[in-house]
């Protein structure tokens, strides 16, 4: 059928539907039309009128039956038996309550996880960025300095670019008690790049990111109503950050979040030429691009690798000659969500194993039902309904089967979508914005049409095979149709193939968890409190000042009631925090072409080893007297010692950073600590690990030493008491301080396997679903059969076979089928499991022990299932099997 | 079409498709010209003639629209669309075939 006519009988049929009396109207004028003329006709040739309409009206032959022809031929009548096979399914489905039930409910199960998981989906991984032409829109992947991100703005011709550095806190002070913001630094045309306008105000202009003249503030919009109670007059007004006037330009609109719902001021870069060490060396940012019109995304990475090329020389220091060569120009949305995905396409394909389990099951079910529907197909059959009208009836049923399954599946979802809301973690980009919509409706309704197909073909293609004879002859519970069986089997094995490998896959991730919680962290902080302190500009000026405060702030935290010890860290363990020097080191060399070694530096106080526990290896920890700096010394953890000095006391080497003259000498060695995350104590990208006294020493990036510290405390107070606590000390000092972050070390370290966890938790969930749908499915086929051979079994023991022979060959039945989805299940998980490798720490993707513990559990269970119907089998008796007609 | 039409419904649709191919026509002045062109040799009653007629119209060869005849009066008017032609072409060349081959058939005793 060409399209064109397939349109116009496609308007026709609607109009047939929906213009149904109309259509009669003008079918009455049409044929009054044609009767009146022939009247007029014979009229004309001298018959009497009366005489003329009779004449008409017999050769026409039944007006009525001619009306009756044209509305068969508007073409409604394959409709009207579509209708009629609903209205049809949905009498045949109420009257099995029992088999409705279980099937819808297996079905919302199967159908509801996979649309919740898919509702993720939608709006994580395939809706479109929430800016401006989002496919312009592309990310650098390399992170680079003020400096080179200013180089790259001026030349660049395919793209602009904008820079941002997450990660900042302002100090907002002058309004009641100090807050700490979480802060973002922009360049001034990052938001107009993302192309989201303010909700109110304006976008920074061109240069309004550079020192001096860069005191401004972007408030998110949920910072402007719960900091500044919604003012309707703050824009233009000075807002005191970090001790500075910064003048209020805009408040964005609610949904705006970016780069992650945590921002709640946006402040410019603060470019600066002249301070060549932060210019260059600090906060290396991501760059985000939107393409000029004509530039393609590969005209954007050719000219993005050119400039990698010509900025390495430009840096004030030689950089290593790796750095940043494979940058490219990625489109941003693949930047944004691609850890992401990996997690949530795992989870589909474990929803969507469950959903065909449930197909299985449902499809298990319907042969049941159509065992014994046979008669009533044979006599349809028998009375002229084709093989097509049959199928077609039966697959309506399965559809609105699945439809009733869809719709309790959406609920399903709903409160599936809110579940994993919770669990997910909370930095899951776009986590919130996820919700039931019409797409994920359709997804469902799709999704139902699919599975109502799929699990009805099993109950047609045994219809169409039944014959009419025996059908309807007396042994009406006969063999049950020749596909029947077979096709269970194979289902079964599919279903218990399907539970092993995602038991496998949630085994593998579990016993990763496992490990990563088991694995030693270096420090034991049971009864550790930890509290951020950011103390006002005025009070952290000069480094003079600052230890000041510190050294003060730590002898009144020790000296209050019910704290055995305090100590100070810049960057406490699992919290995210890095801080970071290139370093040198006495007697090692660095090879050619690589940079020279960069550590991450612990600037800490001498109780902070005793506090946290961590184990000393080698030598002293640090002494009061070390907090002057003179002599300058430091620690280093044991893998880095190994590293760098292998088979050679480190205790007496020296260490110096790359941009300083005095070196520091090395007097312990401590225990590594786990301080990235809990695989690994540092990030790939980072060499080592130092600790140095929290003193005039102590310095970082920009040449300063630490403002923000992290207190730890070895209390048993809880957090309430300790909060009020420190409070209470910072408030007598000489400027305001924000002390926040309150909480008990162990919460961060379970924060720390949150991520992990939600996913094997869900993956957990999900093959428990599947087990226990196998499980059912394994009980439902097993008992069919043995239905089946009621008969055959009652000959068997008449003729004197003994109840263990029944036992032995069902069970063998049962066994045989769970024995091949078993080992196809751990083939499957064998090939596809390597997919999980980059979620599993500590674990092989093809651990034995994983396997061969599903596949005994598994074992176990479908057993179980397998001995309801075979205990049935063995009090089969001969005498009433045998009397039955 | 997968199997070849009734024999007598497809020639009445051969033979609708083929005078509304001259011109379009009124369902009332097609019953009169069936009955002209064919010499009363085909019987066709008039209350097969509009089943057949929306039929057509159903299948999307034909399109009808109410215009104003000679005498005045609102009357439904058939054209022939464009899959209405190429249906004519197809039908005529399928009659073609199958006469032949009854012809030939037929033939058959006399030789």
């Amino acid at each position: 059928m060409d399209f064109e006519r397939w349109l116009h009988v496609l308007a026709l049929r609607w109009r047939s539907l929906t213009g149904a009396r109309q259509l009669d109207r003008d079918l009455d004028e049409e044929l009054t039309y044609h009767l009146e003329q022939q009247v007029e006709e014979l009229v004309g040739r001298g018959l009497a009128r009366d005489e003329a309409r009779r004449i008409v009206r017999r050769n026409f032959g039944g007006v009525e039956k001619a009306k009756e022809a044209c509305r068969d031929a508007r073409g409604t009548s394959t409709l009207d038996a579509a209708w009629q096979d609903v209205r049809y399914a949905v009498r045949t489905l109420t009257r099995a309550p029992g088999f409705t039930a279980v099937a819808t409910l297996t079905l919302a199960l199967g159908i509801g996880a996979t649309t919740a998981v898919y509702s993720l989906i939608d709006v994580v991984l395939l809706s479109p960025l929430p800016y401006a032409a989002p496919d312009q829109l592309v990310s650098i992947t390399g992170p680079y300095p003020n400096g080179a991100f200013a180089a790259m703005r001026r030349e660049l011709g395919t793209m602009d670019v904008g820079a941002y550095a997450d990660g900042h806190f302002f100090t907002l002070s002058g309004r009641g008690t100090p807050v700490r913001l979480a802060g973002t630094r922009v360049s001034a045309e990052l938001l107009s790049i993302l192309g989201v306008p303010p909700a109110m105000g304006r976008w920074l202009h061109a240069g309004e990111d550079a020192a001096p003249n860069d005191r401004f503030a972007i408030l998110s919009y949920a910072a402007w109503q719960t900091r500044f109670g919604s003012d309707p007059h703050i824009l233009g007004t000075s807002i005191e950050l970090d001790g500075q006037a910064h003048e209020v330009v805009a408040v964005m609109p609610p949904s705006f979040k970016f780069p992650s719902r945590r921002t709640e001021v946006w402040v410019p870069l603060g470019l600066d030429p002249r301070n060549t060490v932060r210019y260059w060396a600090s906060d290396f940012m991501p760059v985000v691009g939107r393409l000029r019109p004509g530039a393609s995304p590969a005209d954007a990475h050719a000219e993005i690798r050119l400039f990698q090329s010509r900025i390495v020389a430009r840096f004030p220091w030689q950089m290593p000659a790796d750095w940043n060569r494979d940058v490219s120009a990625i489109p941003l949305h693949d930047a944004l969500v691609g850890d992401v995905k990996t997690r949530f396409l795992i989870m589909l394909a474990a929803v969507a194993a469950v959903l065909v389990i449930a197909c299985a099951n449902v499809a298990n079910l319907s042969l049941s039902r159509a065992a014994s529907r046979r008669r009533e197909i044979g006599i349809r059959t028998a009375l002229g309904a084709t093989p097509r009208r049959v199928a077609q009836q039966l697959l309506t049923e399965s559809v609105v089967l699945a439809f009733l399954g869809a719709i309790a599946g959406v609920l399903v979802a709903a409160e599936g979508l809110s579940i994993l809301k919770v669990v997910l973690p909370p930095d899951t980009p776009r986590l919130m914005e996820a919700h039931v919509s019409w797409r994920v409706l359709l997804f469902a309704g799709g999704l139902a049409i699919v599975t109502g197909c799929s699990f009805g073909l099993a109950p047609v293609a045994q219809a169409l095979r039944t014959r009419l004879n025996g059908a309807l002859d007396s042994g009406s519970r006969g063999s049950g149709g020749s596909v029947a069986a077979p096709v269970r089997a194979a289902l079964t094995v599919a279903q218990v193939a399907f539970a092993v490998l995602l038991l496998i896959a949630a085994g593998l991730l579990v016993r990763s968890l496992w490990t990563l919680s088991q694995s030693d962290p270096g420090f034991h902080a049971e009864q550790v409190v930890t509290a951020h302190i950011s103390p006002a500009e005025s009070i952290c000026d000069t480094a003079d000042r600052c230890l000041t405060f510190y050294r003060e702030l730590e002898r009144q935290v020790r000296a209050a009631p019910g704290i055995r010890g305090a100590a100070l860290v810049n960057t406490l363990p699992l919290t995210g925090a890095i801080a970071k020097r290139s370093v040198v080191l006495q007697g090692y060399t660095v090879p050619d072409g690589k940079a020279a070694p960069l550590f991450w530096l612990h600037a800490v106080t001498p109780d902070y080893f005793k506090v946290m526990n961590i184990r000393l290896e080698a030598g002293r920890t640090f002494t009061p007297a070390d907090l002057t700096g003179r002599p300058a010394v430091a620690m280093v953890t044991g893998a880095t010692a190994r590293r760098f000095w292998p088979g050679q006391d480190p205790i007496g080497r020296q260490v110096r950073f790359i941009d300083e003259r005095s070196w520091h000498t090395v007097v312990g060695v401590v225990a590594d600590v786990r301080g990235f995350d809990l695989a690994r104590s540092v990030p790939e990208w980072i060499d080592g690990a130092m600790y140095v006294p929290h003193g005039p020493n102590a310095t970082m990036e920009d040449g300063r030493i630490p403002s923000d510290m992290a207190v730890v405390l070895d209390t048993s107070m809880d957090i309430r008491r300790v909060s009020s606590a420190l409070e209470d000390i910072t408030s007598r000092a000489t400027g305001p301080v924000v002390v926040d972050d309150v909480r008990a070390m162990k919460s961060i370290t379970a924060d720390a396997i949150a991520a992990p966890a939600a996913t094997s938790s869900v993956l957990v969930t999900v093959a428990m679903l599947a087990l226990a749908l196998g499980t059912i499915g394994v009980y439902g086929v097993l008992s069919f059969l043995v239905s089946r051979q009621t008969r055959e079994i009652g000959i068997r023991l008449a003729l004197g076979a003994r109840p263990s022979d029944v036992f032995w060959r069902v069970i063998g039945e049962g066994a045989s089928l769970c024995t091949a989805g078993i080992l196809l299940g751990l083939g499957g998980a064998f090939a596809v499991t390597r997919w999980l490798a980059s979620e599993l720490h500590g674990v092989n993707a093809t651990d034995p022990v994983t396997y061969t513990a599903v596949a005994a559990a598994v074992a176990v269970v479908s057993l179980a299932a397998c001995a309801v119907p075979t205990r049935r089998a063995m009090r089969v008796d001969p005498l009433i099997v045998l009397r039955e007609p | 079409m997968s199997k070849p039409p009734d024999l007598m419904q497809g020639t009445l649709d051969l033979l609708l498709l083929k005078i509304l191919a001259l011109e379009p026509m009124n369902g009332h002045a097609i019953s009169v010209r069936l009955k002209q062109v064919s010499s009363d040799v085909l019987q066709v009653s008039d209350g097969s003639l509009y089943p057949a007629l929306h039929k057509l119209e159903q299948h999307g060869w034909v399109t009808a629209t109410w215009q104003v005849t000679e005498n005045n009066r609102r009357a439904k008017f058939y054209r022939l669309t464009r899959p209405g032609r190429r249906q004519l072409d197809k039908e005529a060349a399928n009659w073609g075939r199958i006469s032949t081959a009854i012809s030939r058939l037929l033939d058959l005793g006399h030789a």
